[in-house]
């Protein structure tokens, strides 16, 4: 098996062998309580139900008109006790549905569907009305995803198993544990798509996993369900932060490269994490929406690591003491990987459907560290996985040369964190490329309003 | 609770994990491949070379940290740069100058080069370079008086380089230039200047260990090649179009001192791989060019100099991004 790469790329400490070997345990907190954000990828959410209102596991409870949406669904069986804002990844407060489980497993699932008879219609809404979004990290409704714009042809269907963050061993879990759900989900998907070929991408730290996935899509062929289901295979990339990136993991794959500004499926490619896959075998199979989700938790000041399954709305809080104990000296609390999430300034936040790790780290694992002046190594040049120039974007930045900094790459950069890893002025890169990218979208909208302005002037002259 | 027990919780943009190399490894590492080129120097010209490397570091660091407390701002002697720049100008004085010479040449380097245009990493041109530039043509004298090897007394003694620069058109073959300056053979000139045995600048003249150093800080990724290959390769092949014996332009003056230590300045230099290749270039051309041409035996300080006022323009050639698009296209799209 060839190893696939891309140029440029870091190898942190990988830090996974405090959980990967451990499997994934359903969990939930004495509290009985999810707190279930309204919006949850796509456009905002409105509330169905109201204070009182007894819901079923599996219920719709808020939805939103919009295309590019996903509804939300109640994780539990109980009663819906408040509904108000709390903290959630990204240190914003934002409205939650409150329901106290009753204990109850009263459930409202859709009823299965065979997706290799229902129209791609049907399918595609279906995909929506269960709530499935992307849950590697971006929460992009998925169902928009599986329905590339059209003219667009999709060649390959990647499912996205890289799971480069380092600590992270969910997605590794996932296709040990469910890789029947997983290649399932790859052939609906490929169905969807039309993609003539299905492609699971692993690190190589996961070689492992290969014959356990080979193995799930030799007994797929053996009872072909749909067409399509027999080009599904599995390809090893090289152990390289940012492989699951999307771009790179494009790249890396098929040579291809995903043109400025523009989406996957111009590179005839639909990306999709295993996560996700597996929540879409399990919408057509069991009806069942997204309302649970594996996670890791770990990081050196988390005592007890390991891979647990939480209903959504979780309070990864409510989590401690009895599922996770921590050591003293927590630094830094992160949803989300090392090198991409998100620093929290409480665990008193919901698990979502894309919250794929929480991490405990100590002062001396996360980088506690003033900038330094930069020296102009050129390092972050080197790794720059989109072969950007990251210090030429952040000196423009600084200097508010805006165009400057575009030229440079400033609206390409994916935020991988890879430049700021390496730069021994330890300089805060993507801190700096958030803040342009602000500026530059802050302009653009100023422009935006001046047009408009100058519209009505124009009309009010006349 | 004890203050023990109290816990603080950090908040920032991500990444939340970094590399352990820092500014201070990266500047130790230099700091360790020079060291071993200022001992062979101090046993190649003795004391009066220990003397000028010593008054070169401390008053560099002093300068440094005086200039720094002065204008109140944070004292960075711990991250060794003020240590190389130091180390860097002594390497590129004669054994013999006269110590209050260095410390001017120190203070030039780092209060008038780096601190006044912002400190580390903010400089136009190359701090030790400058220093030495501004001595040179300050003092023309003392700073071309050479010290032969394992001699005591500082006293003129031509260099192989000033030898080999053509006059009036006339370039000397490597033999003629062996008989000149003293050595038996070709061999002879080749093996003594591979082995520093010349007289020079005190770190200039010991090849094999810029070699060794080269290969370590390329391997380390410390320094990128680019930048040294193309200087030297470009100076050679310019001298050689002039006639010129390649050995000689590697091994005599201080190209190669030059390419693998002032040529990869980071501050200095371009940050882009094809700006690094172009800078590479013109320093390579210049030198070739003053050393056939102009009024100076040696064009290496000069062309680096030189193109370290190009920096900001090399910059401007950046790798072909991710997915980029030619612009024509967008025309198109307009249209």
């Amino acid at each position: 098996m060839s190893i696939k790469s891309f140029k440029g790329g870091i190898h942190p400490p990988e830090r996974k062998d405090a959980t990967r070997n451990l499997p994934v345990e359903a969990r939930f907190p004495s509290t009985k309580l999810v707190w279930i954000p309204v919006t949850q990828g796509g456009a905002p959410n409105k509330p169905l139900v109201s204070v009182g209102d007894s819901v079923a596991r599996g219920q719709k409870i808020a939805e939103s008109d919009a295309f590019m949406s996903a509804p939300v669904h109640a994780s539990v069986a109980g009663t819906v006790k408040k509904i108000e804002t709390h903290l959630v990844t990204g240190n914003v407060d934002v409205p939650c549905i409150v329901i106290e489980a009753d204990g109850s497993d009263r459930t409202a699932f859709l009823s299965p569907l065979d997706p290799f008879t229902a129209t791609r219609e049907e399918s595609l809404a279906r995909v929506r009305e269960a709530g499935l979004v992307g849950m590697g990290g971006a929460s992009f409704p998925t169902h928009v995803k599986l329905n590339p714009p059209k003219g667009a042809k999709i060649d390959y269907l990647l499912a996205n198993g890289a799971e480069c963050e380092p600590y992270l061993t969910i997605d590794a879990r996932i296709m040990e544990e469910d890789a029947a759900k997983v290649v399932d989900g790859v052939a609906i998907a490929m169905h969807i798509t039309g993609a003539a070929e299905g492609i699971i991408v692993l690190e190589e730290n996961k070689a492992d996993l290969v014959p356990v996935l080979e193995a799930a899509a030799a007994k797929l062929r053996e009872n072909p369900v749909g067409p399509g289901a027999c080009k599904i295979s599995v390809a090893l990339c090289k152990t390289k932060y940012p492989q699951g990136g999307e771009k790179m993991l494009i790249k890396a794959v098929t040579g291809r490269e995903v043109p400025s500004g523009g989406l996957p499926s111009a590179a005839g490619c639909v990306v999709q994490n295993v996560g996700t896959l597996k929540a879409l075998s399990e919408a057509f199979r069991e009806g069942k929406p997204l309302i649970e989700r594996g996670l890791t938790i770990s990081g050196g000041a988390c005592a007890t690591p390991k891979n647990i399954l939480v209903p959504i709305g979780t309070l990864v809080g409510d989590l401690i003491p009895e599922v996770v104990t921590l050591n003293p000296g927590v630094a830094k609390i992160i949803s989300g990987g090392p090198m991409m999430g998100f620093a929290m300034k409480s665990a008193s936040f919901p698990v979502q459907k894309n919250t794929s790790g929480v991490l405990f780290l100590t002062a001396k694992e996360t980088a506690l560290v003033d900038e330094d002046p930069c020296i102009g190594c050129g390092r972050c040049i080197s790794v720059c996985s989109c072969r950007l120039a990251p210090v030429l974007i952040a000196r423009a930045v600084k200097a508010g040369n805006l165009e400057e900094a575009k030229r440079c790459g400033l609206m390409d950069c994916v935020e991988c964190g890879t430049c700021a890893y390496v730069c021994p002025a330890r300089v805060k890169l993507v801190q700096h490329f958030r803040i342009g990218k602000l500026m530059v979208r802050t302009e653009m909208a100023k422009q935006a309003a001046k047009k408009a302005a100058a519209g009505t002037d124009t009309k009010g002259a006349k | 609770m004890g203050e023990s027990d109290k816990n603080e919780i950090y908040l920032s943009s991500s990444p939340h994990y970094a590399s352990p190399i820092s500014t201070r490894h990266v500047m130790f590492a230099v700091v360790a491949v020079l060291l071993p080129l200022a001992l062979y120097g101090v046993w190649l010209f003795g004391l009066p070379a220990l003397v000028t490397i010593l008054a070169s570091v401390v008053s560099c660091v002093a300068f440094e940290a005086l200039f720094r407390k002065l204008t109140k701002q944070d004292i960075r002697v711990g991250d060794f740069s003020a240590v190389i720049t130091g180390l860097l100008l002594a390497l590129i004085l004669p054994p013999a100058t006269p110590v209050w010479m260095t410390v001017l040449g120190a203070f030039f380097a780092i209060v008038v080069a780096k601190e006044f245009f912002g400190g580390l990493g903010a400089n136009v041109f190359n701090p030790a370079l400058t220093g030495r530039a501004f001595l040179l043509v300050s003092f023309a004298t003392p700073l071309t008086t050479w010290s032969a090897p394992f001699v005591a007394d500082a006293i003129s003694t031509a260099t192989p380089l000033s030898v080999i620069k053509p006059v009036d058109g006339v370039v000397l073959s490597a033999g003629q230039i062996a008989q000149r300056t003293g050595f038996f053979s070709e061999g002879d000139l080749y093996l003594n200047l591979f082995l520093g045995q010349r007289a020079g600048c005190i770190g200039e003249s010991g090849i094999f260990l810029i070699l060794i150093a080269a290969v370590v800080l390329i391997a380390a990724k410390v320094i990128d090649w680019r930048a040294p290959v193309a200087m030297v390769a470009t100076a050679v092949a310019v001298t050689w179009i002039a006639g010129i014996d390649p050995l000689l332009t590697v091994l005599t003056g201080g190209l190669l001192f030059g390419a693998v230590f002032m040529a990869t300045d980071y501050a200095t230099s371009p940050v882009t791989p094809l700006g690094r290749l172009v800078f590479g270039f013109g320093c390579g051309l210049i030198t070739a060019l003053i050393r056939v041409f102009g009024g100076y035996p040696e064009g290496v300080m000069f062309s680096i100099l030189i193109m370290n006022a190009l920096t900001p323009f090399l910059n401007r050639i950046i790798p072909k991004k991710y997915g980029w698009v030619k612009p024509a296209k967008k025309e198109k799209a307009v249209k």
